[in-house]
């Protein structure tokens, strides 16, 4: 229950904060704006065949590419009024801290795919993606967006601490959020075909889901502890040679 | 202990010229492949290796992070950049044989695309070890975790998304000559690739160990 609280308290205030400022959701917003603009320029010769073959891997290529956006943005805000440290130092559970970031990312990026996929839809209308089950697409673009951001949250907080390390994040994020995005994306596919195996892979979605969060949460304060300037305790002081 | 390495370097050197002579002179040619298929002794003991150590690279990483041990760290090191060693060979002699045998080097399959995405991940994991921030050991152990974790769901993504392996039948249905040219071959690579890790994991070790002596030595900041 406390860890419940406390993960609520933590992202109430960056909600409260991102409300005040509405920082991230414009530029977030805008930049998947741009991207769906980007999209319908380089491909609008497809033809129709090939949009509903090309919407699925548009779409998560866009989630990614916010998503790295958004990230950066959750923890750099941290870094630049220095109180990431003191987020540490605080006596909450560090999970909490994770959890919070986390539900700050899933949605924010929910957000965006929410522009992005009527976005797409409206480009591509041979993709089919207004004719698609309401309920299979929403569960299937959170299911998505909640495993990017599990496995994003824990590695942006990793180098939260060092500025200019930005690019480190896009290295790391893309490789180890594929296993995520390819499920979203056969997901993706089989939806738009009318494909009756859907729901199986939505629940194998899910299953991924509930694995890489827990492997992000298990993994949090390892690679957390000591992530302030100088601070590097209790290894073994000497290797014997 | 200490001559493991160089032990295992000479059986590798003596192995080596008798993997050639048996590969190309004493092991039939494969009927439907042809001589193409000879790429097959050293592609697949070198995909075995990089999986293999991706798996020590993923374990002594997760060792590293609950021990902080420098012994675990080293490994995870020297295994990290066996794989990508290794992973470059398969990903090199593999479209070599595919475009021979299957006359298009990349057909996208399960296999392929979970190889290049694994060589992916500890690329990414030497780049952070290499050019990261000051916790970048403990980022680059949980990325190697994920990575080795990552490896089998990839493999079944791909799967469901895409079933098209051409040849998938290929090492099972082998004439017992070509097995054990293969053991052969396995096993020079194998002798090879752990001495290799060995050597570079004890150089790693002192590495470390000289960057704490320094960090030892460094005198305290006066308080201000």
């Amino acid at each position: 229950m406390r860890l419940w609280r406390q993960t609520w308290l933590l992202a109430r205030n960056d909600l409260r904060q991102e409300a005040r400022q509405l920082e991230l959701v414009m530029t977030a917003g805008f930049f998947t704006l741009v991207m769906v603009v980007l999209f319908a320029v380089a491909f609008f010769s497809l033809d129709d065949d090939a949009q509903a073959k090309a919407v699925p891997g548009m779409l998560w290529l866009g989630v990614a590419f916010v998503g790295a956006l958004t990230l950066t943005r959750v923890f750099g805000r941290e870094r630049e009024a220095n109180t990431f440290n003191a987020l540490l130092a605080a006596p909450v559970d560090r999970l909490a801290i994770y959890l919070s970031k986390l539900v700050v990312t899933v949605l924010v990026l929910a957000l965006c795919s929410a522009l992005m996929v009527p976005g797409l839809g409206s480009v591509f209308p041979a993709a089919g993606i207004f004719d698609a089950d309401p309920v299979a697409l929403v569960s299937l673009v959170l299911l998505g967006c909640i495993g990017y951001a599990a496995v994003g949250t824990l590695f942006a907080a990793g180098l939260a601490s060092a500025a200019g390390k930005n690019v480190l994040l896009s290295v790391i994020l893309y490789p180890l959020t594929t296993p995520v995005l390819l499920f979203a994306l056969v997901a993706t596919q089989r939806l738009l075909e009318g494909h009756a195996e859907l729901w199986s892979v939505l629940a194998q979605m899910l299953a991924l889901d509930v694995a890489l969060v827990g492997v992000g949460a298990w993994l949090f304060e390892s690679v957390l502890v000591g992530a302030g300037p100088r601070a590097n305790p209790a290894r073994s002081p000497r290797v014997s040679s | 202990m200490k001559y493991v390495p160089h032990a295992l370097l000479a059986l590798s050197a003596v192995l080596f010229p008798y993997c050639v002579q048996r590969v190309f002179l004493a092991t039939p040619i494969e009927s439907q492949m042809g001589t193409a298929q000879k790429i097959f002794y050293f592609h697949v003991p070198l995909a075995w290796i990089c999986m293999l150590f991706a798996v020590v690279c993923g374990i002594a990483a997760g060792v590293q992070l609950r021990r902080r041990s420098d012994r675990a760290e080293a490994l995870a090191l020297a295994a990290g950049e066996m794989t990508v060693l290794a992973g470059l060979g398969v990903l090199i002699t593999g479209p070599i044989w595919g475009d021979a045998t299957w006359g298009t080097p990349w057909t996208g399959d399960a296999r392929q695309t979970s190889t290049a995405l694994l060589w992916l991940v500890f690329v990414a994991y030497l780049l952070v070890r290499t050019y990261g921030p000051a916790n970048a050991e403990r980022l680059a152990a949980a990325l190697a975790i994920f990575g080795a974790i990552n490896v089998p769901i990839i493999y079944y993504a791909v799967k469901i998304w895409k079933t098209t392996h051409p040849q998938t039948g290929v090492v099972g249905s082998l004439p017992q000559d070509m097995w054990n040219t293969l053991w052969v071959c396995l096993l020079a690579l194998l002798s090879l690739a752990i001495a290799l890790v060995w050597i570079r994991a004890g150089q790693a070790r002192l590495a470390i160990a000289l960057d704490r002596a320094w960090i030892d030595a460094e005198p305290e900041p006066a308080p201000a």
